[in-house]
């Protein structure tokens, strides 16, 4: 029973940086309708912003995601306006060549910059853990999923308290609608990308702390984020959560109670993937 | 008639002495492939740095055969796809009289037909596979300076044994990557440390990268272990460690053995007594490597921890040493003069021997290469074999 119960915490842990890994790319896929591949390496910028303030200027990565955000917000609206605004209207292939082009660029600029070797910070409460009974947690990513619960709330508030939110949903739902009624469309996916991007930041800050910071590390984010998007329903911001759950916690028990769990983990997520399209296909047909 | 034969004999002499004149004087180059961009550059660039201080100090010290030596530098990415057309160009456009680099066992591979076409001289710095040994089955002109992949695992062996004879340890966990470099031989490894009397009740798989330890070390943490000993890559060394401690997974030691460990790493509080495996550390009280870090020091203003590099260094030196000795670049005589070999290098002595499984190749260094070091106070301190030992076996993780 104590295994069951610190591998079900385990997972509930973990679908806390899986939730926030995604949360981005839902918006994007749900508000822009594109499939950005560069997500993952929005994600390894944010860790590396949050790496180089702890280094340099010795900012917590906890204090560090709040810059790491602005500054993916900022450079994203660059790279939303040279690049992927022109490909918008065009063939979706278009947009997912152009993102999976980004993500190559700044991967291999990352790898210029910085080398090809992880670099890691340290926290007070990198190595601090909280023990009850048998079950033993982590306070950096106990903190992780308490950050990731926070920031999808105040999405779900800004996108359904506020008028931006109530103008992004407009614009998810029927863009040439909500051109009609006087919305400043361009704009709206400018505010949106900048967001997702931001999202990514914060992820890659709050990862940074459990598994460092490498130009590599965002492409194993990105395939799990995709899964987590595909269960939740493509845009779903609210599935995002349950659907993090789900492949942490399927994770987690794979690992544990599955022989050579360790490598059959990784699939879990094709698995879901699968199961999930042809459960959708199954039942609309 | 006699005169002009005569005279066309004295030209012919001259001609033939003037050429070997010439052949004394000509510029050796030395052709250097290694992966300067991609996952293994950090291993890379630290070759290419210790390439360089080597071929600083041949020419400073008049060069190889009274010419100045040059080297090509190629970026093969550790990529065949990229490596075999540098090793072509190596040997039919550049001209080189050695080829060396080839870090990686799939380069190592791949290069086997062009280098049984061609049979240039080579002096790999990596390929640890026998994948490689067994490829160059009879080639005659192939210096392997790298242990092999079955030195490596005696050499861990070697400090289970030292461990268990200084401690009592008895009992290992073993978790190790799902790709090439973790599985290859890992039932192996197992058996032999069964058969060496070690009790070993977990070993997983696991994908590198992944960064999620936590189920794992959780099921671990059932069969309490004396040493978690793993078998993956730098992107794993800081999530194994935290999370051991998260799920309160207390070994008396964890032992890992990744290429290289991330930076800032040894900094890092987790990391203390964590013991890892290396060809070389800075830390060396070795005299001839002392030498090397101070040289190194001189030229790059800092210091480093990449066994790559002092390996580069030694291969460029011997082999300007045995060109010097040969008198000629010609690869035979070379060959005889490198197999001659007897150098204390910054990774202890240096002779070759012919290789385990392909005798026609020359080894260099074997398990006895090897040392563990555990992070202490941010830095690498040797703690086995006893006699390159730096401080004591910390037998207390956390």
């Amino acid at each position: 029973m104590d295994l069951f119960l610190q591998t079900l915490v385990n997972g509930l842990i973990q679908s806390g940086t899986y939730a926030l890994a995604s949360s981005g790319l839902a918006l994007a896929v749900g508000v822009l309708h594109i499939v950005n591949f560069a997500h993952g390496e929005f994600l390894m910028v944010g860790a590396f912003t949050a790496y180089w303030l702890s280094l340099l200027v010795g900012v917590d990565p906890l204090v560090s995601l709040v810059p790491a955000g602005a500054l993916l917000f900022v450079a994203s609206g660059g790279i939303y306006r040279f690049s992927v605004r022109h490909v918008l209207l065009a063939p979706e292939l278009n947009a997912l060549l152009l993102t999976f082009g980004i993500a190559i660029t700044l991967q291999n600029l990352a790898v210029l910059a910085f080398g090809a070797t992880p670099r890691v910070v340290h926290t007070a409460y990198q190595i601090t853990t909280l023990s009850l009974g048998p079950i033993s947690v982590g306070v950096a990513p106990l903190i992780t999923l308490v950050v990731s619960v926070a920031v999808l709330s105040g999405m779900y508030a800004v996108l359904y308290r506020t008028g931006v939110g109530k103008s992004i949903r407009a614009v998810a739902q029927n863009r040439t609608g909500a051109y009609l009624v006087g919305l400043d469309v361009d704009r709206i996916y400018l505010l949106t990308f900048g967001l997702a991007s931001a999202l990514a930041a914060v992820a890659g800050a709050m990862v940074l702390v459990r598994i460092g910071a490498s130009p590599h590390m965002g492409f194993a984010f990105v395939l799990k984020a995709f899964a987590i998007i595909v269960m939740a329903g493509l845009g779903n911001l609210t599935g995002v959560l349950w659907a993090s759950l789900i492949l942490a916690t399927g994770e987690a028990f794979v690992r544990t109670y599955v022989p050579g769990g360790g490598g059959w983990a990784e699939a879990v997520f094709f698995l879901l993937i699968f199961g999930t399209l042809v459960w959708r296909s199954w039942r609309q047909a | 008639m006699r005169n002009v034969a005569v005279i066309l004999v004295i030209v012919a002499m001259v001609a033939l002495g003037g050429t070997e004149g010439l052949a004394q004087r000509e510029q050796v180059r030395i052709g250097i492939t290694l992966p300067l961009t991609g996952p293994a550059s950090v291993s890379g660039k630290a070759a290419e740095a210790g390439f360089r201080l080597a071929l600083d100090e041949i020419n400073k010290a008049g060069g190889v055969l009274g010419s100045r030596m040059q080297v090509i530098i190629e970026d093969d990415g550790n990529l065949p796809a990229r490596a075999v057309p540098i090793f072509t160009k190596f040997v039919t456009v550049d001209r080189v009289h050695a080829i060396t680099g080839i870090f990686g066992s799939a380069v190592g591979v791949s290069i086997v037909g062009p280098a049984k076409l061609h049979e240039p001289l080579i002096l790999m710095i990596g390929a640890a596979s026998p994948l490689v040994e067994r490829g160059f089955a009879d080639y005659k002109y192939l210096f392997h300076y790298h242990p092999w992949a079955y030195h490596n695992l005696e050499a861990v062996f070697n400090f289970m044994e030292f461990l268990r004879t200084g401690t009592g340890a008895s009992t290992i966990a073993i978790l190790y990557e799902d790709g090439p470099f973790g599985s290859t031989g890992i039932d192996d490894t197992r058996r032999e440390l069964i058969r060496r009397g070690f009790d070993v009740p977990f070993m997983e798989a696991f994908k590198s990268g992944s960064g999620d330890f936590t189920a794992l070390l959780t099921r671990a943490k059932r069969h309490p272990v004396d040493v978690l000993f793993w078998i993956g890559f730098d992107a794993d060394a800081l999530p194994i460690a935290v999370q051991a401690r998260e799920v309160g997974f207390a070994p008396r030691m964890i032992f890992g053995t990744p290429a290289s460990w991330p930076v800032g790493f040894e900094a890092n509080p987790v990391a203390r007594d964590v013991a890892g495996l290396a060809g070389w550390t800075s830390a060396s009280p070795l005299a001839a490597s002392r030498e090397f870090v101070k040289k190194y020091q001189a030229k790059y203003r800092a210091t480093t921890e990449e066994y790559m590099a002092p390996m580069a260094y030694t291969i460029l030196t011997t082999l300007a040493a045995a060109m010097n000795k040969a008198g000629t670049p010609d690869k035979d005589r070379v060959t005889a003069e490198l197999a001659r070999t007897d150098a204390e290098t910054p990774m202890g002595r240096l002779r070759f021997r012919p290789s385990r499984l392909s005798p026609s190749i020359y080894q260099g260094f074997d398990a006895d290469l090897w040392m563990v070091f555990q992070f202490r106070d941010g830095r690498r301190v040797p703690v086995w074999p006893t006699h390159v030992a730096a401080g004591p076996l910390a037998w207390r993780w956390r």
